[in-house]
């Protein structure tokens, strides 16, 4: 591969815009997928991604390319500066940005830049060994894959990074309804415990008793951790970003200093997390900047990028998106603080409840007042005087987010490391009282 | 540059050397303008290429797949070889061979037909447009924001295999679309688009913007949003429902085509989008509907977004009925899935881009019109709602429990349409609701519609579809939260 700054640096020195940005997205990405114990999907990826932002006065251009050449790049470049001529201005831009060096990316490990397709289908074999003692089928998928992100500017930001990642999600199912799901995340696919994830997919997978059909109505839940992603993910999508707050449409918009959830849940944005290892820099080469989002219960702040961080009158918080997104800046690296008890002791002290591995096509009914709908999946268990006493046949829910993160009785000692839809999260399994539950299936 | 077919076959001779016993080859390019203007500027102008190539092989009885963007002989080599690599490692955990069902060998080129290229209009001529459009929208009180998008997109891909296809296609594909919000405060706003959620998106040129009417339907569109903020909510009960045109595209979509697609139906989707409950043993004996559904998977729709002259394994795009008189008769399905229930292809096996497999994917899913007019539909309802325009959608992962929403409802009294709804919603069981349809409309209230981003697969797809459908009706639906 080329020397992606060296060619960008000769590239900006070109450009006829007032400034210009230039991005790269290199990706060698493996992922193997399986079902019925059998891998049915196995493939591999080299891309690179490369953006053109070309400032001329106040109007903006964006051309994106794959082919990474001296050559392309300067047509990259011709192409955004003639979208600029052609444009109209923006009255909201103020300028790019000029970045200090971001510091060492902690997120590069060679294990899982060099795992192999073979090594991928023997820890599959191992999960699928496991599975079939207890008599379910395994299906599920495995990634490792690298990502070198490379920012530089005519103002004279330059900042490159590499991070890897392993991904590996598998669901254990039976002869009849039973499923059990389990995940995990990790930069260093070596610290992967092929064995452990298995067992967890088995623990909710393996009852013996048939499932009961509960009535709809309000429930306690105990959400797993991934189940408490599913939530965050959609209220860091909904409210924790910059552009929701400039325009007001955010639940956190006119709230900072107020109460908004319950006084045990502490929501941070926290790239610098070691179990986050994220490039430190994000896509306008702003190094990633912790943020207190929400405080015990208070909320303290939003992430930004420098678009709309000009339009609050506020600073980048590194959370810019590829240039040619308009959905505005949102948190990547959500950490949430743990409590006191383990998930085992919660569910010991819980008198009743619905406790669920996690929840299946959330989508919102009424973004203003964060009410999702979607369904429970691959697990849902009652809970009664302690201890789990049957699976649950799963149920859809009709549930506030925010009410529920502020009826928030339990929070556990334990977190899983969660990856949904671009979004890492650090967090705890939670015991939630008054749930809705509007069907069962 | 490569040339396309000298790039094929350094692909599909390395393939075979290798010991591969079947192979293919695809190049795509694509060229992609999206514009948006929001609230008197714009948001968005951006134009992109993406281009690369990908070799799928069978090694061992098992799949191996690898791609790149770099498109040279030492890369296409490598390429293959880590296919090749791939694929063993694959059949380390293949207890029964792939098979695929049979395909003829095709030597064929396809063209989407259009009349006015895209890319051939000047950009400051989409910019005014939308701007034209941002200022019609500006003009209406109560309207606290608007937007507006175009999209254009112009892709060009090859196919060759090693039984001989070489396929080269041309497919251009246009969308557009407004909305409008009214706010009271803001945390109370309504939102109104057109002509659907997602706009319309089409296989057409820049002429599908002529066929549009934006400047009839934003006076409509904008004193609905401000009306409905007045509006009452959604009661909660069972009554009569009609859906308009565009919410049954969404309602086919999630309903029909995701169950029928048979990767889905043998578990590949049970970790991420699910299973079905339309299993096979169902095939010829599921009613799935009543006897007035009649779906068909289309490729060959015109304008469809789900159009196309082959699928990316080479099967000629064709329809295929899917219910015929409310019961399920086929699947959409890919050569492997396919040969498993003993059928031929139905020419769904679709990959988005050149880095990505070709899986099972929803071509233009069309509920065949009925013979009702729109007032023949209201006026069968003594007490229910007519719901218009998807804003919410989730149904569960087997496809049996969905809970699905509308921008806009109209009461509808003793066979009249009445007062607006805010936020309608329904929920229903797959099978039940469709076999509650008792009319749908006429061939004149018939629209295809094109849906963007369907998303499915590990690693993530995004696919481009379609569904056919007229308003129709369904009785005994639960309706509110």
């Amino acid at each position: 591969m080329p020397d992606i700054l060296d060619l960008f640096d000769k590239s900006l020195q070109k450009s006829r815009a007032d400034q210009t940005e230039l991005v790269c997205e290199s990706e060698e990405f493996y992922l193997t997928r399986f079902a019925e114990n059998t891998i049915n999907g196995n493939i591999g990826r080299s891309d690179h991604t490369v953006w053109c932002r070309a400032i001329i006065g106040k109007k903006i251009g964006i051309a994106k390319t794959n082919i990474l050449s001296q050559e392309s790049i300067e047509k990259l470049i011709d192409t955004a500066v003639e979208i600029c001529s052609e444009q109209q201005e923006d009255p909201k831009f103020q300028s790019l940005v000029k970045s200090a060096s971001a510091g060492e990316s902690h997120g590069f490990f060679p294990s899982t830049a060099n795992y192999s397709a073979h090594q991928r289908a023997a820890a599959i074999q191992t999960i699928i060994d496991i599975a079939q003692q207890s008599d379910l089928d395994t299906s599920g998928m495995f990634q490792t894959s690298q990502t070198m992100l490379t920012v530089a500017n005519s103002l004279g930001t330059r900042n490159q990074g590499k991070a890897t990642e392993a991904r590996l999600s598998i669901t254990l199912s039976g002869d009849t309804d039973r499923a059990g799901f389990a995940q995990a995340y990790s930069r260093d696919v070596g610290t992967i415990d092929f064995v452990d994830i298995a067992n967890r997919a088995i623990n909710k997978a393996a009852r013996t008793k048939p499932p009961v059909s509960l009535d709809p109505g309000q429930y306690t839940v105990i959400l797993d951790p991934e189940a408490v992603a599913d939530f965050l993910l959609f209220l860091g999508f909904l409210g924790f970003g910059g552009k929701g707050m400039v325009s007001h449409r955010s639940f956190m918009a006119d709230k900072i200093g107020e109460k908004i959830m319950s006084d045990n849940v502490t929501i941070v944005e926290a790239p610098e997390n070691p179990v986050m290892s994220y490039i430190p820099f994000d896509y306008e080469g702003v190094p990633r900047q912790r943020v207190v989002i929400v405080e015990n219960g208070i909320a303290r702040g939003v992430v930004y990028d420098s678009y709309y961080a000009a339009q609050a009158g506020t600073e980048s918080t590194g959370n810019a998106l590829a240039p040619d997104n308009s959905f505005g800046p949102y948190p990547k690296a959500m950490v949430m603080n743990p409590g006191e008890q383990s998930l085992d002791d919660i569910i010991k002290s819980t008198a009743r409840a619905i406790h669920i591995t996690h929840f299946w096509y959330l989508n919102f009914v009424n973004p203003m007042r964060t009410l999702v709908t979607g369904t429970t999946r691959d697990g849902t268990f009652l809970i009664e005087d302690g201890r789990v006493v049957s699976p649950v046949t799963d149920m859809r829910i009709m549930q506030s987010m925010l009410e529920s993160y502020g009826n928030v009785e339990a929070v556990s000692s334990d977190r899983r490391l969660v990856y949904k839809y671009g979004v890492l999260m650090y967090v705890p399994a939670m015991r939630i009282s008054n749930f809705n539950f509007v069907s069962s299936e | 540059m490569i040339d396309p077919l000298i790039a094929a076959n350094i692909a599909l001779d390395k393939a075979k050397k290798l010991g591969a016993t079947y192979a293919d080859f695809r190049w795509v390019e694509i060229r992609n303008e999206s514009l948006s203007y929001s609230d008197g500027a714009p948001e968005e102008v951006s134009h992109s290429v993406d281009k690369g190539f990908g070799v799928r092989v069978i090694i061992d009885g098992a799949w191996g797949f690898c791609s790149s963007a770099d498109i040279n002989e030492k890369e296409i080599n490598r390429v293959t070889e880590k296919a090749v690599e791939i694929g063993k490692a694959s059949a380390l955990l293949q207890k029964i061979p792939v098979k695929l069902a049979p395909n003829p060998v095709a030597v064929d080129t396809y063209i989407t037909s259009i009349k006015i290229n895209p890319f051939d209009i000047p950009l400051t001529e989409k910019i005014s447009f939308l701007s034209h459009l941002d200022g019609l929208m500006g003009k209406y009180e109560g309207i606290s924001s608007h937007s507006a998008f175009l999209d254009f997109r112009r892709i060009d891909k090859y196919f060759f295999d090693n039984a001989g296809s070489a396929i080269q296609q041309t497919i251009f594909q246009t969308g557009s679309g407004i909305s409008v919000t009214a706010m009271k405060s803001h945390r109370d706003r309504v939102t109104r688009s057109f002509p659907a959620n997602e706009g319309q998106f089409e296989t057409r040129g820049y002429e599908l913007l002529d066929d549009i009417d934006f400047e009839t339907n934003i006076p409509i569109i904008s004193e609905q949003a401000a009306a409905l903020l007045d509006a009452d909510s959604c009661p909660q009960k069972t009554c009569d429902i009609v859906l308009d045109s565009s919410h049954m595209s969404l309602l086919i979509h999630e309903s029909i085509g995701h169950p029928l697609e048979l990767d889905r139906v043998f578990g590949v989707e049970r970790n991420f989008s699910g299973t079905s409950f339309a299993t096979p043993d169902k095939l010829d004996k599921l009613h799935y509907g009543s006897s007035i559904i009649n779906v068909t998977a289309d490729a060959t729709a015109p304008h469809g977004l789900g159009s196309f002259g082959y699928d990316d394994e080479g099967v000629k795009a064709a329809p295929a009925a899917l219910i015929e008189d409310g019961v399920l008769v086929n699947y959409l399905s890919s050569r492997e899935t396919a040969a498993r229930i003993g059928k031929l292809s139905t020419g769904a096996a679709r990959a988005d881009g050149w880095g990505n497999v070709p899986i099972v994917r929803m071509t233009n899913t069309n509920l065949a019109a009925g013979n009702s007019s729109f007032d023949d539909l209201i006026s069968g309802i003594d007490d229910g709602i007519y719901m218009e325009t998807t804003s919410s959608w989730s149904i569960d992962d087997t496809r049996e429990n969905f809970t699905f929403g509308c921008e806009m409802g109209r009461e509808i009294k003793g066979g009249k349409l009445g007062k607006l709804i805010k936020n309608p919603i329904y929920s229903g069981q797959t099978v039940p609701f469709w076999n509650s349809c008792d009319a749908i409309g006429d061939k004149s209230l018939w629209k295809l519609w094109g849906t963007p981003n369907c998303g499915k697969g590990q690693p993530a797809q995004n696919g481009r579809v379609g569904q056919g459908a007229s308003p129709a009706r369904f009785r005994n639906v639960k309706v509110g939260e």
